[in-house]
C-alpha cells in the first residue's frame, strides 16, 4: 500500500531544531515513565519486523535431491542479496518505478503547488469549496480509486478511447508504451490533493505583513509567490518530495489492479509487487531479501534527498 | 493423574478444537476445512448430519491461484492451519516440496482402489500419500449450436479443421471469433497432455523439465500461428468480458474441462438450449486423445492434530454416493472415485445443452486421458512466469514458443535455486 502519513522520524529534521534543556533527574524518570508504551510498541511492532525481516534474508530453504523429503533451513549469507542483484526482473521494476518517479513527483507537486498558490490567492473564490474538492480523490480508498481507473482505461469500455476515437485517434492506455504514464496520472489523481493541502497549510502560516510588505513594494501576485511565498513553503515542499519518493518506491496498488486488465503488467512489476511474488511462490528468504533492499534504496533516496536540500539550503 | 486434568486443561485452551480422538468418547472431535470450490459446503452439511463425532467446519476461501494456496502456505507457516484443504494436482507437489503436507498413508492406504489408478498417483509419493483424490478435469469442446449453424461450420475433428473453422467464423463475421488463446500454464499444460507431451519427469532422484519439449511447441506454435492471422482473441476464458462476448456472439467455442459447464449454465442462462459439447480436436484425423485439466485432491495440512479423523472425512466426502451426487450437481466435479463414476448424476440429459447428455462426452474423455502426466515441485512459479508470458504473447509482445522456451530457463533456475537436483 503507498501510504505517505508523516511518520515521527521523517518529519523531525524538517521541523528544524527542537528547543534544548537539560532535564533533571525526576524528569527523566517521568519521561522514561511515558515513553515506555511507545518504546514498547515501536520496538514490538516495527524493528522487531525489520529485524525479523533482515534475519530472514540471510538464510535459505535449501531441498535435495527430489525435494520431497523434509527441508532445512541454511545460512546463505549475502546470497539472496547478490541473486537479488542479478535478478533482472526486479532491477528493472526499480528503473521502472525510479524513471515513473523522476516525472511524476514534479509534476504532481508542481500541480499541488500551484493549486495551493491559487487557492491562497486574494482573488479566489468558493476557497472551501474548491480544497474538498481537490482533496476528493484522496478520501477515495486507493484500490477503489485504481478499479475505477481500470475501467476508465480498458479499451472496451473506456469512453476516453471512444472521444478520442471519434477524433480519429486509436489510443491504448494499457499498451506497453503507454501504461507507465497511465499509472503516473492514476498517481497524479490521486495524491496532488493531498500534498496541495500540507503546501496550503503552509502558506497559511506565512506571516501576513511580510506578503503585505511585497505587495507594498509594488509586488503583483504571481511575484509575490515566487519571491516570498514559494520560498517560506519550502520546508513543506521537502516534506511531501519526501514522501512522495516513498511512496512511490511502495507502488503498489494501481499496477496490482491494472495486472487484472493490463497485459504488459507483469506480477514483477513494482519492487513490492515482486517481493509479493516471491513470496507467493513460497521463497519467504528472498522476499525478506527483496524487501530489505527495497527499504534500503528508500531510505537512501529519500534521505539523500534531504540531506541535498539541507546543504543547498545554507547557500541560500 | 495430575497429567491428564492438565492435558485437558492444555488442548481446551488450544483453539483448534477439541481435545482428545474420536475413541475417547466424549466430546466431538473438530475438523477444520478450508475449500475454494462451490458447493463444498453441502458435502460437508451432509457428514455433519450422519457423523455426530467427527465434526467438520467449512471455511471458503479464494481459489488457490488467486490467493487461496497462499494463504494456507502461510498458515502452515504460522502453525495455525486447518486440518484439511483443497489443492490441486498441478500443486500438489509444491505443497509437498514446502513441507506443508501431513502423510496420511496409514489411514488412507485402504482405499486406494477406490479412485481411479493415475488420480492416486497425482496425490502420493512412492508410499507416502499426501490426499485424497476428488475430481478430474477430463477436457471436451464446448459450442455453439445455433452459430456453428449459421456459420456452416460442423465441430472441428482435428486442430487443422478447428483452424479452418476460425477463419471460416472470422471471415463472415469480423468482429466473431472461434475461441481464446491458452491463457496460462493450465491451458497449455492440458494442451499438452493432450499432445502426448510431459513437462516434468522422476530419473535416478533427479527432477527432470521439458516443458520446451516437441508437443508443447507444436501446441505454441499452433496457437501463434491463428494469432499472428488474428483469428483468435486472447480474452481470459470464463469470467465477465467472455460471457459477455459470448452473449453478443463475438466467442463460439471453449476447449475446455468438465467443470465449466455448470460456469457456462449459470453465467449464460439466456443461452440455454444452443449449447453442445464434443470431443475436443485432435491432432491427427482418427485418434481420440483427450486432456486433462485440473482436478483437486483434499489434503491433511501439517500440523493437524486429527490426520486419521481428517482422512476419514476426506475418503467420505470423495466416495459417499450422496456426497459425490452433491458435489456433481453443485460443483461440476467429474469423480475420481470409480463407484462415483457410475452414479446415475453422470449418465444424464442435459435440459441447458439441447438434451444432450454431455457425461457421455466427458467419460470417454476421462478414458482417453494419458496417465503419465506430472506436476513438478515449483508449479506455482512455473504458472506465474507462463501467465505473464502467455499474457504478453497475447497483447504481440514476444511470442507463445517464446514463452514456453523462457519459462523452461527460469523452471530449471527456480529449482536449482532451491536445491533440488535437476537432469536428465
Amino acid at each position: 500500500m503507498a501510504t505517505r502519513t508523516p511518520g515521527d522520524a521523517l518529519a523531525h529534521p524538517i521541523a528544524g531544531s527542537a528547543a534544548k534543556r537539560v532535564p533533571g533527574r525526576g524528569h527523566t524518570r517521568s519521561a522514561v515513565l511515558f515513553l515506555a508504551p511507545f518504546g514498547l510498541l515501536f520496538t514490538a511492532m516495527l524493528l522487531a519486523p525489520i529485524g525479523y525481516a533482515v534475519y530472514q534474508s540471510f538464510f535459505r530453504t535449501h531441498r535435495s535431491g527430489l525435494g520431497l523429503g523434509p527441508s532445512t533451513t541454511v545460512f546463505a549469507g549475502f546470497d539472496n542479496y547478490v541473486t537479488a542483484l542479478h535478478d533482472s526482473r526486479f532491477m528493472s521494476s526499480f528503473l521502472r518505478v525510479f524513471t515513473l518517479g523522476i516525472v511524476q513527483v514534479p509534476v504532481m507537486l508542481g500541480l499541488a503547488l500551484l493549486l495551493a498558490l491559487l487557492l491562497d490567492s486574494r482573488g479566489a473564490v468558493f476557497k472551501k469549496f474548491f480544497r474538498q474538492i481537490y482533496f476528493l480523490p484522496y478520501a477515495l480508498p486507493g484500490v477503489i480509486a485504481a478499479i475505477m481507473w481500470s475501467f476508465l482505461y480498458a479499451p472496451s469500455v473506456s469512453p476516453f478511447t471512444a472521444a478520442l476515437r471519434h477524433v480519429g485517434l486509436e489510443v491504448n492506455f494499457l499498451s506497453g508504451d503507454l501504461v507507465l504514464a497511465s499509472i503516473g496520472n492514476m498517481m497524479t489523481w490521486a495524491w496532488t490533493g493531498f500534498n496541495m493541502l500540507i503546501i496550503y497549510s503552509a502558506l497559511q502560516a506565512i506571516p501576513g505583513e511580510l506578503t503585505e510588505a511585497a505587495v507594498m513594494d509594488g509586488c503583483s501576485g504571481w511575484r509575490v509567490a515566487w519571491h516570498v511565498k514559494i520560498p517560506a513553503v519550502r520546508p513543506a515542499l521537502i516534506l511531501t518530495t519526501v514522501f512522495s519518493i516513498i511512496g512511490t518506491a511502495q507502488l503498489f496498488n494501481e499496477p496490482a489492479v491494472l495486472s487484472q486488465v493490463a497485459p504488459t503488467v507483469s506480477p514483477t512489476y513494482t519492487p513490492i509487487l515482486a517481493t509479493q511474488q516471491s513470496a507467493d511462490i513460497n521463497n519467504y528468504n528472498y522476499a525478506a531479501t527483496q524487501s530489505v533492499i527495497l527499504a534500503l534504496l528508500t531510505f537512501v533516496l529519500s534521505f539523500g534527498f534531504l540531506k541535498f536540500t539541507q546543504r543547498k539550503g545554507t547557500f541560500a | 493423574m495430575l497429567a491428564v486434568a492438565s492435558l485437558v486443561t492444555l488442548s481446551a485452551c488450544s483453539g483448534s478444537g477439541d481435545s482428545g480422538g474420536s475413541s475417547s468418547g466424549g466430546k466431538p472431535v473438530t475438523v477444520e476445512f478450508w475449500g475454494a470450490a462451490v458447493g463444498l459446503d453441502k458435502s460437508v452439511a451432509l457428514w455433519n448430519k450422519s457423523h455426530p463425532d467427527i465434526k467438520v467446519k467449512y471455511s471458503q476461501i479464494p481459489a488457490g491461484s488467486i490467493g487461496g494456496y497462499a494463504k494456507m502456505q502461510n498458515a502452515v507457516k504460522a502453525g495455525n492451519a486447518p486440518c484439511l484443504g483443497q489443492v490441486g494436482y498441478d500443486t500438489l507437489s509444491n505443497f509437498i516440496a514446502t513441507g506443508a503436507l501431513e502423510d496420511i498413508h496409514e489411514y488412507a492406504d485402504a482405499s486406494k482402489d477406490k479412485f481411479v489408478p493415475w488420480t492416486w498417483q497425482m496425490s502420493s509419493v512412492g508410499d507416502r500419500v499426501f490426499g485424497i483424490p476428488v475430481d478430474t478435469g477430463p477436457m471436451a469442446m464446448y459450442y455453439r449450436t445455433d452459430l456453428f449453424k449459421k456459420y456452416k461450420i460442423s465441430p472441428p475433428k482435428t486442430w487443422d479443421d478447428f483452424a479452418a473453422a476460425a477463419q471460416k467464423v472470422h471471415s463472415a463475421n469480423p468482429s466473431a471469433y472461434l475461441t481464446t488463446t491458452p491463457q496460462d500454464a493450465y491451458d497449455l499444460g492440458a494442451l499438452t497432455w493432450q499432445a502426448g507431451g510431459k513437462w516434468f519427469g522422476t530419473a535416478n532422484d533427479r527432477w527432470q523439465v521439458t516443458i520446451d519439449n516437441p508437443q508443447t511447441s507444436k501446441v505454441a506454435q499452433y496457437w501463434q500461428g491463428l494469432l499472428d492471422k488474428k483469428l483468435v482473441t486472447s480474452d481470459p476464458m470464463l469470467d465477465t468480458a467472455w460471457f459477455k462476448k459470448v452473449q453478443d456472439g463475438q466467442l463460439l467455442s471453449l476447449v475446455s474441462a468438465v467443470w465449466a459447464a455448470p460456469l457456462i449454465s449459470k453465467n449464460l442462462p439466456e443461452l440455454s438450449g444452443k449449447w453442445a459439447v464434443a470431443p475436443m480436436p485432435q491432432w491427427s484425423a482418427g485418434q481420440k486423445a483427450a486432456g486433462n485439466r485440473g482436478g483437486s485432491a483434499t489434503v491433511v495440512l501439517k500440523g493437524c492434530e486429527h490426520p486419521k479423523e481428517a482422512t476419514e472425512f476426506a475418503t467420505w466426502m470423495s466416495t459417499d454416493s450422496d456426497s459425490v451426487t452433491s458435489l456433481i450437481k453443485n460443483t461440476g466435479i467429474y469423480p475420481a472415485a470409480t463407484s462415483g463414476q457410475q452414479l446415475p448424476a453422470v449418465d444424464q440429459p442435459s435440459a441447458y445443452f439441447g438434451g444432450q447428455n454431455i457425461y457421455d462426452v466427458f467419460k470417454t474423455a476421462a478414458a482417453n486421458t494419458s496417465t503419465g502426466w506430472v506436476w513438478g515441485p515449483t508449479m506455482s512459479q512455473v504458472q506465474s512466469d507462463m501467465k505473464d508470458g502467455l499474457k504478453k504473447a497475447g497483447a504481440g509482445q514476444g511470442t507463445i514458443p517464446k514463452t514456453v522456451t523462457s519459462v523452461q530457463d527460469s523452471t530449471v533456475a527456480a529449482m536449482k535455486s532451491q536445491g533440488l537436483s535437476v537432469g536428465k
